[in-house]
């Protein structure tokens, strides 16, 4: 990740710091809506970067060189995009359109949700871990790296974020489809999660919360690697995109922006394993590294095991929507389920996930 | 309680309600200018409060049209003076009932028989009474209870004296003086809306549609309708016991757990309003009552479907993507959103929709919007529209915004927010 190789042994940013640009030559203009980051010699730059990006990588030197391993998600936990690319292809070449403008529509709206990373309410540092954690990226969280990565997801001011990015490449991609009205309702519906039972209820409800929600946006961050190539397969592809050029630097210039997040969350979460929890009266205390595996295992199972479930279900009522004619319907679901090579979850009964490698 | 039908009675009493009205406000205009001064402020604030109360005094005398006039002016922060807003919006409270005979009678003519052949049980006192009418508890032969809502008889006719009256009223102001406001088109749209709301077949259909598109969603209930002991002016429904829903004490009491309520409570709101495009509009804490499942989670449970109301197609996006532009401070975005809603500027400055936004962001509790219209927000809002109104506001977005600073006021009263961002996503656990 730390592609700015600058020597430097700085640990301690400023907020304004880590919210520093780079010199743009050209803004990112697309769908004419203006995005953030930008061009510079002709290449786009992720916003926000010119500080972060040093930042992240000086803390992930600092976590190798204390010798604590960091938390990965193994490729083979990652669910395949659902649909995959030849069968969200052929639905478009069928002029099944709808199922992909509303899952286009719905990532945008996640990611414009993944803005409420700022809302997050954090413990207090200073009570509830036994180290200090003085010049780690821990620190940072809520004076700069959540508010950096909210920005870069829902836009801030009068530059788009991933939200808007992601309906500019729908838009170029699939030529201006209409948005099915029902893209909010299926937001609201399903997923309900039952009743959240506590793990570590001796830890406050903000540590836990703050862990929980760390460790579900990185699991969401590192899935998204799939939906990337895909997108930009599908939406690059000139045989059913209406500018696949550009849809697809779209989606590329998405993909780069989340670098930065993914790295952060697992400096940040890789440097709590190596710290000691507290309860805020200070008469529990527990290995980082117990609670930061047992909550990540617990929730990579959950979203890679239900998800792809619930997507498939899904798919399948909306072709049905989609297709008036009940015997195409049948012909096209047909074709399309033969072209989906499934997904299990590896070792579903195993306690033990592996999710922990030594850096390189 | 008696109800004076007299027309002539109605018709005096109604002008010279609008009389005085007048005149204290003409007064007022005059001793300024006779005293080359600017209006004052306290004054006129002292002048709006003495004409609210008057008129809101007649119409609890006069009742009828009267009182559903003044809740719609209750909810028309957008066009009154807030002393208007506030002290008329009381109309929705409780009013005396009418006696019981005058209940049996409507009954006894709509089903053409004696009321104790319909009910085996109806009780004389009513559990509650409204402007159009009120509900009494009875009983089914099968033995189950349901709630009766008997519209009254003379209502139709008391309607239409008092929109005559009104209406001659707003002739007779116009002529007289430049109003910078024309009630005529607000009584037009008073009368279509009463007509809708006097035939109960049309809430019966409304809460149909609810009932069934919340079929799927446990934390919603709304009480059965018996079709066959429903009329225009009767409508006949399973009886529902329950807390009220900002009353924390009485929801502890009833076993309901508070972790994530106002969540739950505003998700129910967005699948109506965001994601259905139809929805309850008066979500006042009279028209929601509260049990508690056997989680200890509330189930709600709606009445009341007199101001269903249908929004137009895409709307919801509009709302959805207003919200996120005013929590990102996004005056673009926002500006597409206002357009997308239908509001509009008569001289094209785009401007003034965004000074709207901005002293709405500004009024919120952080000084960022996170997704919660509060009543601050909502009156800012409506005191920039009427200190400069150029800007024509869409009534459905009235409507809505009045729903949400509603709810706002629920979850004061809990001490929770009403997010309707946060309430977005799938149900909390
Ligand atoms: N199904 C029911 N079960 C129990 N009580 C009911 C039921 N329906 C109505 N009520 C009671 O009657 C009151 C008035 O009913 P409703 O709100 O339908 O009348 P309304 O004339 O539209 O009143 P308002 O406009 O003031 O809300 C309710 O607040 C409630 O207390
Ligand atoms: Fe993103
Ligand atoms: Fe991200």
């Amino acid at each position: 990740m730390a592609e700015t190789a600058v020597e430097s042994d700085q640990l301690v940013f400023s907020f304004d710091e880590l919210m520093t640009e780079d010199a743009y030559e050209e803004p990112l203009i697309t769908g004419g809506v203006r995005c953030h980051g930008g061009y510079i010699g002709g290449k786009y730059v992720s916003p926000r970067g010119a500080v972060r990006r040093r930042a992240i990588a000086n803390w992930h030197r600092r976590l190798a060189a204390d010798g604590l391993p960091v938390v990965v998600v193994p490729d083979k936990y990652v669910p395949p995009s659902y649909p995959n690319y030849p069968q969200a292809k052929f639905l478009l070449t069928e002029g099944v359109v709808d199922p992909l403008t509303r899952a286009l529509t719905i990532i945008s709206i996640v990611e414009g949700f993944g803005a409420r990373i700022r809302e997050v309410q954090l413990p207090d540092f200073d009570r509830e871990i036994k180290e200090s954690i003085d010049g780690t990226s821990l620190a940072h969280l809520g004076s700069g790296l959540f508010e950096a990565h909210a920005r870069d997801e829902a836009g801030h001011r009068d530059q788009g974020g991933h939200k808007q990015m992601w309906e500019a490449a729908r838009d170029v991609g699939l030529d201006k489809p209409d948005i099915p009205n029902d893209v909010l309702l299926r937001l609201m519906t399903g997923g309900s999660r039952g009743e959240r039972k506590r793990a570590f209820p001796e830890l406050s409800e903000r540590m836990e919360g703050m862990i929980t929600m760390m460790a579900n946006v990185l699991i969401i961050e590192t899935f998204a690697d799939n939906t990337f190539t895909w997108a930009k397969q599908l939406l690059g592809d000139p045989e059913v995109s209406a500018d696949a050029e550009r849809a697809a630097h779209i989606v590329d210039c998405i993909a780069r922006d989340e670098v930065p997040h993914v790295d952060y969350l697992t400096v940040a979460l890789s440097e709590l394993r190596g710290h000691t929890l507290c309860s805020p009266d200070g008469t529990f205390a527990i290995p980082g590294s117990e609670v930061i595996d047992t909550i990540f295992r617990g929730q990579l199972r959950g979203m890679a095991t239900q998800r792809p479930r619930e997507n498939r279900e899904r798919l399948r009522t909306e072709i049905r929507q989609a297709i008036a004619d009940e015997s195409r319907a049948t012909r096209i679901a047909r074709t399309f389920e033969d072209l989906d090579a499934g997904w299990e979850f590896p070792h579903a009964d195993d306690e033990e996930l592996d999710i922990l490698l030594s850096p390189a | 309680m008696h109800i004076r039908a007299n027309p002539l009675y109605r018709r005096i009493r109604i002008g010279w309600t609008a009389l005085c009205v007048w005149w204290r406000y003409k007064r007022l205009t005059w001793s300024d200018r006779l005293r080359r001064r600017e209006p004052d402020a306290d004054a006129l604030h002292r002048v709006h409060q003495r004409n609210a109360d008057h008129i809101f005094h007649t119409a609890v005398t006069l009742r009828g049209m009267l009182v559903k006039m003044c809740q719609v002016i209750g909810t028309r922060s957008d066009v009154f003076p807030r002393e208007f807003v506030d002290t008329l919006a009381k109309c929705q409270d409780r009013l005396p009932p009418r006696d019981f005979d005058t209940i049996r009678r409507v009954v006894e003519e709509d089903f053409g028989r004696p009321i104790h052949e319909v009910f085996t049980e109806f009780d004389r006192e009513a559990v509650a009474a409204a402007s159009l009418a009120q509900v009494h508890k009875a009983r089914l032969a099968s033995g189950e209870e349901v709630a009766v809502k008997v519209q009254y008889p003379d209502i139709e006719q008391i309607m239409h004296i008092d929109l005559q009256a009104s209406r001659h009223i707003a002739v007779i102001y116009n002529r007289f003086d430049k109003s910078p406001l024309d009630f005529i088109p607000l009584l037009d749209e008073l009368q279509k809306h009463l007509r809708m709301e006097l035939d109960f077949r049309r809430e019966v259909e409304s809460a149909d549609r609810l009932r069934e598109f919340f079929a799927d969603e446990p934390s919603v209930k709304i009480p059965r309708v018996f079709a066959e002991l429903s009329t225009r002016r009767v409508i006949t429904m399973e009886f529902v016991e329950g807390a009220r829903v900002n009353d924390p004490d009485a929801l502890k009491d009833a076993g309901v757990n508070l972790d994530g309520y106002m969540a739950r409570l505003m998700r129910i709101f967005n699948r109506m309003i965001l994601a259905y495009g139809f929805f309850h509009a008066d979500p006042h804490p009279g028209n929601i009552l509260v049990n508690a499942n056997e989680h200890g989670r509330p189930v709600f449970t709606l009445i009341d479907f007199g101001l269903a109301k249908q929004l137009p197609d895409g709307f919801g996006m509009g709302l959805f993507e207003l919200m996120f532009s005013m929590m990102t401070f996004n005056e673009s975005a926002m500006l597409r959103a206002f357009r997308e809603l239908g509001f509009e500027t008569q001289t094209g400055n785009e401007e003034t929709l965004l000074h709207i936004a901005r002293r709405m962001i500004a009024r919120s509790d952080t000084g960022a919007f996170q997704g919660e219209f509060t009543e601050d927000m909502t009156d800012e809002m409506f005191d920039a529209i009427r200190e400069d109104p150029v800007v024509s506001v869409p009534t459905d977005f009235v409507l809505v915004a009045r729903a949400f600073a509603l709810l706002s006021g629920i979850g004061h009263a809990l001490g929770q927010s009403a997010n309707a961002l946060d309430a977005l996503g799938p149900n909390p656990s």
